[in-house]
């Protein structure tokens, strides 16, 4: 362990490759303070997960190392993964167990003692709504349930880094609010949090600091607002057509920076001047675009990806 | 002690064992209706052994490997090999508690055994300590194909093809009466020392001594459950 390190989390250089798809990360470095909330925004396939099953211990890099509360993460993964909370993307449960009975569990393989975990669970199952299905089996859970039972494991224990991966898709709008409030309060009482997501409204509004992946490589690193910001003077224009239409007339249209398809819509990154809006709509109804709705706003995180890559963040949602 | 919540593995392996009632009660009459009739008939005393010993291997190695594969698909093993626990420990706490639970399951069978065919008192806890390190046996080759599959159908496949020369070599049916390299190796087996030790309970006597029976066996579970325990990092390693 080295003195001068501070952040609870520091990554220096990770590179990891799955030989079957040649897809991974690399040469990723990043550091996460006490106290911060971090973001790791890119879309699927961009190598997210796969930094975490890294920083989480599951797989080890191919080169470069990390350090997890001043301990080394390769070397020393048990003591690494003791200051970790977890949750996966996908998480899983002792099916013909109680939920309680899970939390426990896991909470007790933390090293809790026991009579602090009764307290700790009690009061978690009660944030979380889950009070009153605690002794039903894990397996009658709903995914929002189960979802929600993972955050309380990965959260218990009350750990130095917390590793959220997509942690509140499937949460309902209470319990998305309930999760960000406790986000917050564990980062207030000075956990450290990686947040992965493209869920860009979620990472705008909870993370300090947010970096993109793309193919396996950050490209941009920095809090949400400077981010935003190198998008000043541009309007989002965002069209939902009835049918897909050839849409590169629109990108002829003066002042329009680029246009990306999202499922039905089409977003289109346009230079904030007046009637640009309207030859946008122009040009679509005469490729014979069926407009359904259109809206215009500032951009976002999604935009900065697009402007940084020149492909969605979520190319497949409608 | 209390066991659920559990605050183990092994706790939690107990747990889940007495949870799925219906399971439970499967596993609790299988091996009654399958040795029960068999020692109550008047079969030949080795072949009423070899059922009595297949029936252990079979409920040893299906048992871990099955459910060893059923948690590594799910992602559960993964995330408890997340935490701090040693994965040494959560190996050896899979290969003990499911010998013990087999072990549970097969009690009944044997204690009907022993009453209709009534032996020295040293030479049942001589028998059960042979099924029972049959069952640690048969238990670490399940936990062992694990480490090389994910379909709890390859276990069976694998399973069936490392079982068939160690059945063979024990004498349950063929290789009575071994010399030469096949009774050096008949020695290592400890399927051979629970087909001896049954084989005295139905009636047959032969050269093996009670404390032979317990010795030999141990010191072979030893190293076998020793060896399993080191691919504990790979087994418990997320597959990708």
């Amino acid at each position: 362990m080295s003195p001068e390190r501070q952040a609870t989390l520091e990554a220096k250089n990770i590179t990891r490759l799955y030989r079957s798809s040649g897809r991974g990360v690399t040469d990723v470095s990043l550091a996460v303070d006490r106290g911060e909330i971090f973001g790791l925004v890119g879309p699927n396939g961009s190598g997210k997960s796969t930094l975490l099953r890294v920083l989480s211990t599951a797989i080890a890099p191919d080169s470069g190392t990390f350090y997890v509360g001043g301990v080394e993460g390769i070397g020393e993964k048990r003591q690494a993964r003791a200051k970790l909370g977890l949750m996966v993307d996908r998480p899983t449960h002792y099916g013909d167990l109680s939920g309680w009975a899970n939390a426990f569990f896991f909470a007790r393989a933390y090293g809790m003692e026991e009579e602090k975990t009764n307290d700790v669970l009690a009061e978690l199952f009660d944030y979380f709504d889950l009070a009153e299905y605690r002794d039903d089996h894990a397996k009658t859970y709903s995914y929002g349930m189960g979802k929600k039972l993972a955050l309380i494991e990965a959260l218990a224990h009350g750990p130095e880094l917390l590793l959220l991966d997509e942690p509140s898709l499937g949460l309902d709008y209470t319990s998305q609010l309930a999760f960000q409030r406790k986000v917050r309060e564990l980062a207030g009482a000075g956990a450290a949090i990686v947040l992965a997501s493209n869920q860009v409204d979620e990472v705008e509004a909870l993370c300090d600091r947010v970096v993109f992946l793309h193919r396996g490589k950050v490209i941009a690193q920095g809090t949400p607002e400077e981010l935003v910001s190198s998008l000043r003077g541009v309007k989002r224009v965002v069209a939902t057509l009835r049918n897909p239409v050839e849409y590169a007339a629109v990108g002829g249209v003066a002042g329009v920076e680029r246009v990306a398809s999202e499922g039905r819509n089409l977003v289109m990154h346009c230079e904030d001047r007046p009637g640009v809006v309207a030859d946008v709509v122009g040009a679509l109804v005469r490729e014979g675009g069926d407009i359904t709705d259109l809206s215009v706003r500032r951009p976002n995180l999604e935009d900065v990806f697009v402007k940084l890559t020149g492909e969605a963040l979520r190319p497949d949602e409608a | 002690m209390r066991l659920n919540p559990p605050d183990a593995y092994w706790k939690k392996d107990v747990a889940l064992f007495f949870s799925r009632r219906f399971a439970l009660a499967i596993k609790m009459i299988y091996p009654l209706a399958i040795i029960v009739p068999v020692a109550a008939s008047g079969i030949p005393a080795r072949y009423a052994a070899a059922v009595v010993g297949i029936v252990a291997i079979m409920a040893g190695t299906f048992g871990a490997g099955e459910s060893l594969t059923n948690d590594l698909n799910d992602g559960i093993l993964a995330r408890v090999a997340l935490t701090p626990l040693s994965p040494y420990r959560i190996v050896f706490e899979i290969l003990a508690v499911n010998a013990v639970l087999d072990l549970l399951q097969l009690l009944p069978a044997l204690l009907v055994v022993y009453l209709l065919h009534p032996v020295s008192f040293a030479w049942i806890c001589a028998a059960t300590f042979a099924v029972f390190a049959t069952l640690v046996a048969a238990n670490c080759i399940g936990v062992f194909i694990a480490n090389f599959t994910s379909s709890p159908a390859d276990v069976l496949l694998y399973a069936t093809a490392i079982l068939f020369p160690l059945i063979y070599v024990s004498g349950f049916f063929r290789n009575q009466h071994p010399t030469g390299v096949l009774a050096t190796l008949r020695d290592f087996v400890p399927f051979a020392y629970a087909n001896d030790a049954l084989r005295t309970v139905f009636g047959l006597t032969n050269g093996t001594t009670p404390l032979e029976v317990f010795a030999y066996p141990t010191i072979i579970c030893a190293v076998l459950v020793f060896l399993v325990c080191l691919t504990a990092p790979r087994l418990l390693s997320q597959r990708l």
